[in-house]
C-alpha cells in the first residue's frame, strides 16, 4: 500500500513538473516592418470509406450452372499504408450468406479482390475481418485517381442453386471496412 | 553641415522638430491548433483576432506578406506521412472568418489599422484586436492526405504603406 502511495506520488509529481503547452507563437516587434509568426498544427485520423456499391441481382439463375455478379467498388484508407480489413455478414440466420422468399432460403458466397475490375477473389466468412488489404483510392470517394480499387463477388454455386425450391429470393449483404 | 532649417533650430537652441518614421507592429498572434479533425469531408477554419499597430500617416494603411514553411514559403503542413496544403485569409477586421485570399510571398495591400497614432503598439491601450487571420484546411486536402500529425510555420511580415 505504502509502495503504491509512492509510486502515485511520484506520478503526480512528475506531471506537474512537465512544461505546459508552450506557445511557439512569436510577436513582432515596432519597426519599419514587423514579423511575427504561428505554429499550425493538425491531426488527420485514420479514415476509411466504402461508397460505389449497387444492388446484385441476378435475375432469372438457370440452376444448372453456377452463378456469379461482380462489381468494382470504392474502398478509401488514409493510413499511411492505405491499409483496411473488410468484414461481411448476411441477413440470413446468424448473419448467414443466405436469400431468402420469405419460407425457404438460397445460400450464396461472398468474395473480395483488392483491385477493382477482378471476378474472384478472396472467400469471405461471415463475421470474420479480412484484413491486411491495400487501397489505391486516393479520394473518399473515389472521384479522383482510380475510379475504383476493389471488387465484390457475390456467387452462387450450381448445387446451392438445385437445392433451392423455385422462387424470388432477396437479401441483404453488410460490409464494414475498418483502417488497417 | 547642417541644412537650413536644422542649422537655424540649431543656433538658436531650439529643439529640432521630430520627424517620427512610419513604423508597424504585428502582435497577439497564438498557435493555430486544429487538433483531430473528426470530418474530413468539411472543411476546418481557425480564426484569431490580432493586432496589427501601423503609422504610417495619412491613411495608416500597411500591407501584409504571409510565408508557410513548404518550398518557396509554400502554405504547407508537413508530417512523417506527407504534406498538407492549407489557405490563408486576412481581413483588417477583427473576429472575421473570411477575407482576402493570401498568396505565399505576395504582399496583401490597402489594409488599415485602427491602431496607430496615440495607440499602444500592441493593443494594449485599445483597440484589443485589429485584425483577422484565418487558417483553412480544405476537405479536397484533407481527404487526400494520409493519417498523422501535421505541423507548419506561417510568418507574417507587415510593412507600413
Amino acid at each position: 500500500m505504502t509502495g503504491f502511495l509512492k509510486r502515485t506520488m511520484l506520478v503526480g509529481a512528475t506531471v506537474l513538473a512537465l512544461p505546459g503547452a508552450a506557445s511557439a507563437a512569436t510577436q513582432g516587434t515596432s519597426g519599419a516592418t514587423s514579423t511575427g509568426s504561428v505554429t499550425i498544427s493538425a491531426t488527420v485520423p485514420g479514415r476509411v470509406q466504402i461508397s460505389g456499391l449497387s444492388d446484385v441481382a441476378f435475375g432469372t439463375v438457370d440452376p444448372v450452372s453456377a452463378a456469379a455478379q461482380a462489381q468494382n467498388v470504392c474502398v478509401w484508407s488514409n493510413t499511411s499504408g492505405r491499409g483496411y480489413s473488410v468484414t461481411a455478414s448476411g441477413s440470413g440466420a446468424g448473419n448467414a450468406f443466405s436469400l431468402t422468399d420469405g419460407t425457404n432460403t438460397l445460400a450464396y458466397g461472398v468474395e473480395w479482390a483488392a483491385s477493382s475490375g477482378q471476378s474472384s477473389g478472396t472467400a469471405l466468412v461471415s463475421g470474420t475481418a479480412l484484413g491486411s488489404l491495400a487501397s489505391t483510392a486516393t479520394t473518399p470517394t473515389c472521384s479522383a485517381g482510380p475510379p475504383a480499387s476493389a471488387s465484390l463477388i457475390v456467387k452462387m454455386t450450381a448445387a446451392s442453386l438445385q437445392a433451392a425450391v423455385a422462387s424470388s429470393y432477396t437479401g441483404t449483404l453488410t460490409l464494414v471496412v475498418a483502417p488497417q | 553641415m547642417l541644412a537650413g532649417g536644422a542649422c537655424i533650430a540649431f543656433l538658436l537652441g531650439l529643439p529640432l522638430p521630430a520627424h517620427a518614421a512610419n513604423r508597424v507592429r504585428i502582435s497577439g498572434l497564438t498557435d493555430v491548433a486544429f487538433g483531430s479533425i473528426t470530418t474530413l469531408t468539411v472543411d476546418s477554419l481557425q480564426s484569431e483576432s490580432i493586432c496589427v499597430f501601423s503609422k504610417s500617416p495619412p491613411a495608416n494603411n500597411y500591407s501584409v506578406t504571409a510565408s508557410g514553411s513548404g518550398p518557396g514559403g509554400a502554405f504547407l503542413l508537413s508530417s512523417v506521412s506527407g504534406t498538407l496544403p492549407f489557405e490563408v485569409q486576412w481581413s483588417d477586421s477583427p473576429g472575421q472568418t473570411s477575407g482576402s485570399q493570401l498568396v505565399a510571398n505576395e504582399a496583401l495591400a490597402a489594409q488599415h489599422s485602427s491602431a496607430s497614432g496615440g495607440s499602444a503598439d500592441d493593443c494594449s491601450s485599445g483597440p484589443a484586436s485589429t485584425a483577422s487571420l484565418i487558417v483553412i484546411l480544405r476537405s479536397a486536402a484533407l481527404g487526400a492526405a494520409l493519417s498523422g500529425t501535421y505541423t507548419g510555420t506561417l510568418s507574417l511580415l507587415v510593412a507600413p504603406e
